[in-house]
């Protein structure tokens, strides 16, 4: 599903990763964990394009990324649901609004909308903040709507950026646990965290990152 | 394509949101338009004014004195063979006096002691109104002069000239302005979605990480240049309107010269037109190549 070979990222003679190879595959749930700095960012980063790879070749669901050209970049997000550590939610759109702008994008009907954007909410158990907007929420509410929205679409992969960072203990166990029934459908799920709470007993791969360097594998 | 509607649903509300701003464009737009208009409507006027005079134009050619009628017909035919000539008219010396004579009635004391007619026998010419023109008239001339038994032509070359150079430069001044204002407006537009799209780039950035295309994100833009420059066109248009109805025929009323200008219905059509076709180009210039 997702192949780093040899991968490279280097900003103004700093490298941000050097040389990352690995694998995940299909319908597993991977984290990426090591300190702020080691590159976990950068590395979803290049999986969505939003960084260029400057060497190595990295696929996607049978995307070669290095290859593909700017007018492919949209539609290869559309494969994948991205929750965002800074959320990048619209704050002068509701929940529903903010949601349903991942079906709009892909220029789905107004009834298929509400349906499937319904059914995210239920998902992530928020179905009744509909009409709220991000200000009203609180932050592990508005992970959730986050989450709502990068799973709205059925993406193939499911990418997510410290997504417990300011949350406390028991808000981060239920993000994880929604995390869990996701993959649970099929979708391959790779997380980025510096806290080794979340993986501890899960029994998921757990790749670690240090100062650019891909420096092992464990199971959680 | 199926983003559309929903697209201009965002541009009418961002329309609505900063209503100022566009309001602003949309009067500025106006202007341009209007200042667009009040040229075309001078040129359609004046081309309206000398329409006609082609029909009432015509050419005279002098024959020499004591032509026999045989060689005069000759003339008369090889005239004729021009293609630009519509008509031709034997103008005897007798009736060409006797015209004269009529016309200046009140002062008949010219033609005491007259004891000869000097005026030559005549031929009057009609061209071809689509023909005629100071360049055909010239032709025509150097041409009958070449005719043996014709000594003279007269066809007002002044007159014929002056009123071409007055058209020219009209639709030369029109056609200069409406380009410099065009990109005036065009500007302005310009101006306008930048910086709509300024304050909304960090909403445009989510909207391509969560996979939308160059597409989705200017058209609501397209839109509101489009509907930017229609609400200036139909503001001109309303403006011009006010214009002829409050200026142009309130001065009929004591100037009967303002009764001949007419509004050309034209405009009606070409000012919403033209604004929208700007806002697009306003838009689309503005939004330039999105990067991703």
């Amino acid at each position: 599903m997702i192949h780093f070979h040899n991968v490279t990222k280097e900003y103004e003679n700093q490298t941000a990763l050097r040389n990352i190879t690995f694998s995940v595959g299909k319908g597993e749930m991977v984290f990426i964990t090591g300190h702020s700095g080691s590159g976990k960012t950068t590395l979803l980063k290049l999986i969505y394009l939003a960084e260029k790879i400057d060497k190595g070749s990295i696929s996607v669901s049978g995307w070669e990324l290095e290859k593909l050209a700017e007018s492919g970049i949209p539609f290869l997000r559309r494969n994948i649901g991205i929750v965002f550590q800074d959320f990048k939610l619209l704050a002068n759109r509701n929940v529903f609004e903010n949601v349903a702008l991942a079906l709009r994008i892909r220029g789905m009907g107004e009834k298929e909308i509400k349906g499937k954007v319904f059914e995210a909410l239920k998902t992530v158990y928020l179905r009744h903040k509909t009409d709220s907007y991000p200000k009203a929420l609180s932050g592990g509410e508005q992970q959730k709507v986050v989450i709502a929205r990068a799973i709205v679409a059925d993406p193939t992969v499911l990418l997510a950026d410290e997504p417990t960072g300011n949350l406390d203990p028991d808000t981060a166990s239920g993000i994880i646990r929604t995390f869990k029934e996701i993959n649970a459908c099929g979708t391959t799920v790779l997380i980025a965290t510096h806290n080794r709470e979340l993986f501890r007993n899960t029994g998921r791969r757990v790749i670690k990152l240090d100062a650019g360097n891909l420096i092992g594998e464990e199971l959680g | 394509m199926k983003f559309l509607p929903y697209s201009f649903n965002i541009s009418i509300q961002s329309l609505i949101r900063d209503k100022w701003i566009n309001l602003l464009s949309m009067v500025t737009i106006a202007a341009g338009l209007f200042i667009i208009s009040l040229a075309f409507f001078l040129a359609y006027n004046i081309d309206m004014a000398t329409e006609k005079l082609p029909e009432k134009f015509t050419m005279l050619l002098y024959l020499e004195d004591n032509l026999q009628k045989e060689y005069t017909d000759n003339i008369i035919n090889s005239v004729k063979k021009n293609k630009a000539v519509l008509s031709v008219k034997y103008i005897s010396k007798e009736d060409a006096l006797k015209e004269l004579k009529s016309a200046l009635k009140n002062s008949n004391y010219i033609f005491e002691g007259l004891e000869e007619n000097p005026l030559p026998d005549a031929l009057e010419l009609k061209l071809r109104k689509d023909l005629v023109g100071p360049e055909t008239a010239k032709k025509i001339s150097e041409e009958v002069l070449k005719i043996k038994g014709v000594s003279e032509v007269d066809y007002g070359e002044t007159f014929l000239s002056t009123i071409q150079y007055i058209r020219i430069g009209i639709k030369t001044i029109g056609i200069i302005m409406a380009i410099i204002l065009s990109a005036g407006i065009i500007f302005v537009c310009y101006s306008t979605v930048k910086m709509l799209y300024y304050r909304r780039q960090e909403e445009f950035e989510t909207f391509k990480l969560l996979g939308a295309t160059r597409g989705f994100i200017r058209a609501p833009f397209i839109f509101e240049g489009a509907i930017i420059g229609l609400g200036g066109g139909l503001l001109s248009l309303f403006g011009m309107y006010v214009f002829y109805y409050m200026v142009i025929l309130k001065f009929s009323v004591t100037i009967p010269f303002f009764k001949m200008i007419l509004f050309p219905s034209d405009l009606f059509l070409v000012l919403p037109f033209l604004g929208m076709l700007l806002g697009i180009a306003g838009a689309a210039l503005a939004l330039g190549r999105l990067k991703y």
